[in-house]
């Protein structure tokens, strides 16, 4: 291991990656940056320093509503959806299916509909039904459009994952169950936490369908962007992305410093 | 305005709403034997034993945190009622989700253009407000209930609520005063300033400034192909087709484009946070008004009552103040404070003479040729 | 009930339920579209039902969609190719890196936790004639005037990389972890070099990630339209803008649907293909 640390391609790939995060944290930068800007409209350079929009964000009721629906809209979606995906992957892979390309093709279809035919197909078939919009709808509605990108990476985990270890457990005496639980799913636990992650950010941040299957009095963070986008965005929403930023990636690492800290000290 | 004058209004319009309160309850009893009146009423509306919520959807942002503050909530207090407030990001959305919803789902929208009002009202939309339940309709100018009415043939499906202009913005900075004053509309298609130059995304607006740079009357267009030449100039010497007003403020402050049609109230807004944007309307500019529409099926009384509240001046004024649009109130009869008077379009005189407004009939009747042409123009063909 | 016949039902239990969803809310629905496709748009009021072939015939013969599909399939390969690009090396480092490879997932999907439209607008702070780049270029004297860089098909093919870098990541990572490392080091200890060892173990190994990953690039990169709206100039739409304003705009439903069945279909057959050649069954048995 001494030996890729120190190797120049290594050190290229870390360089390349580090390059790699930088383009993707660009956006982010400017956002953390303007939600602390003092003035109402975003331009650089900045015209002033101020917690201003925090202030606001916190009193602003509809905002927190929205970010508080988008957030259990989006961590019901991934948990279906992960169920839902796992199954999927698990038969198409561990089992010989008739027509298993067939099967694939079709839980892939929800993403190579354009999401605008399908929000209002969904719709012009509810209203054949009778069926009034309620969070259920919108809830499987991104239960529809997340589950192919949890069935594409799961599959692609568990084709990796070697069969024998399975008979392995299997010829040793545990039930298909036991061996699923105990052997394949913690091998497979990365692609599931990536199909969750996948699921829940897709739906976190979706408009398109959201927009025709939200019921009334329900509002997500990005349909509340749309909204003011005729007027203006305000930068309550940028300062609403900073506190989400600091939440997920602050906590983490605090704790993380925090326990590598203690574990040093103990050490010692 | 001062508080005295605020709080005495306030008391005024609170007696009206108690009176209007009594004539709700009358008709919550005639509910269910009214209800084949309505025609296409959804079965579970008109089984309903009491009207208890009012379904309204607009704009976000300053908009709906205006309205709940200052109609909405004091409305569910007076009334008992609950007010469901959603949101849209265009008109053309909206009609897309009412197109495919049941019908009763929706009940008020704020729908932009004398256009919006015909094009819903000809796609069977319409309903028919009774004015008595709308006392502070009074208070709106004429020519903007008329303009309405006019077009359901003196029934009334909304009411009117703001107003504004689509005029140039340019960048005091790179060009004069004088100069856009001198050029208008035919700014847009300058070469000099090419690549800096912006539009919206929409064929009404692009026909409507191509009709004032080929010196045609907007409402009665004669030469078709030079309008379609002077979007396609405009198109090759543009930088961006903006999509919203958001959009719109961040090109013109970033100084990415010098020269676009706006909005006014965005003009004022970036004025306001201190960039040098001028903005003026040309002859003939393109002036339209905002309303709230009642969409067929809706309890009529709760909706009529809901408006009311709306239209009262606390409501108006604090929407108009948020979004820098002046509302439809007369200010020959309402004391609009000192903020409105500043935004630009603002008519002190309520007349809105100076304005010139889409004829609506003329400009759908040619919607779905327009659109759709300026849907290949705009990508280059 | 004996052991094959239960082997046999047991993969459709796994799959019933993700089958009955998708059947319920995307293919009967779907079947709405198709019915839809045949019917006409009328000037005003309801669309005239019936079964007329305007709108295929128009969605197929005319060449403005034609050209508009094949630009559309042009800038989501070149897309999916950087991605590819950019993503492996990235999705190496973090499989085989000492740090926490959880917190480096999560640090790549960030971006999302900020709303689409918010960061996709904030290129214009980035690459905007006032902004960060520019002034950075004009402050160390590189160029005397501000470079025009947004609004083209290069800052169109840049936010859609950026929207779908990760999951192109997500994927090979996902690949990459799987794989045994001491099968590389084995490889080294027969004598293979460490790129030798990468090009003929790791590489094909975590070709099931890979392509994964392309596919949903490719694959979301057809079906937008908020990039190029957001980023693009005027002649830079793609194919899911026609199919936004013929239904949004122009309210022009049948049409709408024929231009979306019209995709799905291209998009489809690719699938097909990539199930075909690339997809799971072909790389299992590859991998015996």
């Amino acid at each position: 291991m001494a030996a890729r640390d120190s190797s120049l391609g290594w050190h290229l790939i870390r360089g390349y990656a580090m390059a790699v995060y930088l383009f993707m944290f660009l956006p982010i930068i400017v956002v953390v940056l303007l939600s602390f800007n003092a003035s109402q409209f975003g331009s650089f350079p900045m015209t002033g320093f101020s917690f201003r929009w925090f202030g606001e964000l916190w009193n602003n009721e509809a905002i927190l509503r929205a970010f508080r629906t988008s957030l259990v809209l989006g961590l019901l979606t991934a948990l279906i959806s992960t169920t839902l995906g796992v199954l999927a992957s698990l038969a198409l892979v561990r089992y010989k299916v008739p027509g298993a390309n067939t099967i694939s093709t079709i839980l892939i279809a929800p993403i190579l509909v354009p999401e605008v035919v399908l929000a209002v197909a969904l719709l012009l078939f509810l209203n054949f039904l009778g069926v009034p919009k309620s969070f259920g709808l919108l809830l499987f509605g991104h239960v529809i459009f997340t589950l192919p990108f949890v069935i594409l990476v799961v599959q692609a985990r568990l084709v990796a994952i070697r069969r024998d270890i399975e008979e392995a457990a299997l010829s040793l005496g545990a039930s298909p169950v036991q061996t699923f639980f105990q052997v394949t799913l913690p091998l497979m636990l990365p692609a599931v936490m990536a199909g969750a992650l996948f699921a829940f950010t897709i739906s976190f941040d979706d408009i398109t369908g959201t927009l025709f299957w939200k019921p009334g009095g329900v509002e997500t963070v990005p349909t509340q962007i749309f909204a003011m986008l005729r007027n203006s965005i305000s930068p309550e929403i940028n300062a609403l992305g900073t506190v989400m930023i600091v939440m997920t990636v602050g906590l983490p690492l605090v704790g993380a410093a925090i326990a590598r800290q203690m574990s040093k000290k103990s050490g010692l | 305005m001062t508080k005295m004058d605020n709080t005495t209004r306030y008391e005024r319009l609170r007696e009206r709403y108690m009176n209007g309160d009594l004539s709700r309850r009358r008709f919550l009893g005639l509910l269910g034997a009214a209800g084949a009146a309505y025609g296409l009423v959804t079965p579970y509306r008109a089984l309903a034993q009491e009207v208890t919520e009012v379904r309204f959807d607009g704009w976000g942002g300053v908009v709906s945190e205006a309205l709940r503050k200052y109609a909405f909530d004091p409305f569910e207090k007076e009334t008992g009622m609950k007010v469901v407030d959603g949101t849209f990001g265009g008109s053309d959305e909206f009609l897309s989700r009412l197109k495919a919803s049941q019908p009763g789902e929706f009940n008020i929208a704020h729908l932009s253009g004398v256009f919006d009002y015909a094009r819903y009202a000809d796609l069977g939309y319409a309903s028919e407000l009774n004015r008595d339940n709308i006392p502070n309709l009074e208070l709106a100018i004429p020519k903007l209930v008329d303009v309405l009415a006019q077009y359901t043939d003196g029934k009334l499906s909304a009411v009117p609520y703001d107003y504004g202009t689509t005029g140039i913005a340019y960048n005091r900075a790179h060009i004069s005063d004088e100069e856009a004053k001198e050029k208008g509309a035919n700014l847009l298609i300058d070469d000099a300033y090419k690549g800096k130059i912006g539009g919206w995304a929409e064929w009404r607006t692009r026909v409507w400034m191509a009709a004032l740079q080929t010196g045609q009357d907007p409402n009665d267009i004669q030469d078709m192909d030079a309008i379609w030449d002077a979007v396609r100039q405009h198109r090759d010497l543009a930088l961006k087709y903006w999509t919203s007003g958001a959009e719109l403020m961040s090109l013109l402050a970033e100084e990415e484009i010098y020269v676009t049609e706006a909005w006014s109230g965005r003009v004022y807004a970036l004025q306001e946070q201190g960039h040098d944007i001028g903005y003026m309307d040309p002859k003939n500019g393109y002036g339209w008004q905002e309303c709230m529409f009642v969409i067929k099926g809706s309890p009529m009384e709760a909706c009529e009552e809901l408006l009311n509240f709306m239209l009262s001046p606390e409501t108006s004024i604090a929407v108009a103040e948020g979004q820098s649009y002046p509302p439809a109130l007369d200010p020959q009869k309402v004391d609009l404070g000192d903020k409105i008077p500043e935004l630009p379009a603002f008519d002190p005189t309520g007349t809105l003479d100076n304005l010139t407004f889409a004829d609506p009939a003329y400009w759908n009747g040619h919607e779905a040729d327009w659109s759709k042409t300026f849907g290949r123009v705009q990508k280059g063909y | 009930m004996s052991v094959e016949a239960r082997e046999r039902r047991q993969p459709w239990i796994l799959l019933s339920p993700a089958l009955t969803a998708i059947t319920l809310l995307l293919f009967i629905p779907l079947v709405f579209i198709a019915v839809y496709s045949f019917w006409l748009r009328t000037a005003t009021g309801a669309d005239q039902v019936g079964f007329f072939l305007d709108n295929w015939q128009e969605a197929l013969t005319d060449r403005f969609y034609r050209d508009i599909l094949l630009y559309t399939l042009k800038i989501a390969a070149i897309t999916t190719i950087l991605c590819a690009v950019m993503g492996y090396p990235a999705a190496y480092f973090i499989a085989r890196s000492k740090g926490n490879k959880a917190i480096l997932l999560l640090l790549l999907m960030l971006p999302f936790w900020i709303s689409y439209i918010i960061r996709t607008m904030s290129w214009i702070n980035i690459l905007g004639v006032s902004g960060a780049l520019n002034t950075f270029l004009l402050w160390i004297g590189i160029i005397d005037e501000p470079l025009q860089m947004l609004y083209n098909q290069a800052t169109v093919v840049l936010g859609l990389i950026h929207f779908l870098l990760p999951f192109m990541v997500l994927n090979v990572f996902v690949s990459l972890d799987g794989i045994d490392e001491t099968l590389e080091d084995a490889a080294n200890s027969l004598g293979a070099t460490r790129w030798q060892a990468f090009l003929q173990v790791t590489l094909p190994l975590s070709l099931p990630g890979l392509a994964a990953g392309g596919l949903l690039c490719f694959v979301l990169g057809a079906g937008t339209y908020i990039t190029p709206l957001v980023l693009g100039g005027p002649s830079d739409a793609m194919f899911a803008n026609l199919v936004f304003e013929a239904i949004i705009t122009q309210l022009n439903w049948p049409l709408g649907s024929a231009l979306s069945l019209m995709l799905l279909v291209v998009l489809g057959l690719l699938v097909m293909v990539y199930n075909r050649y690339l997809g799971m069954a072909q790389l299992m048995k590859g991998l015996g």
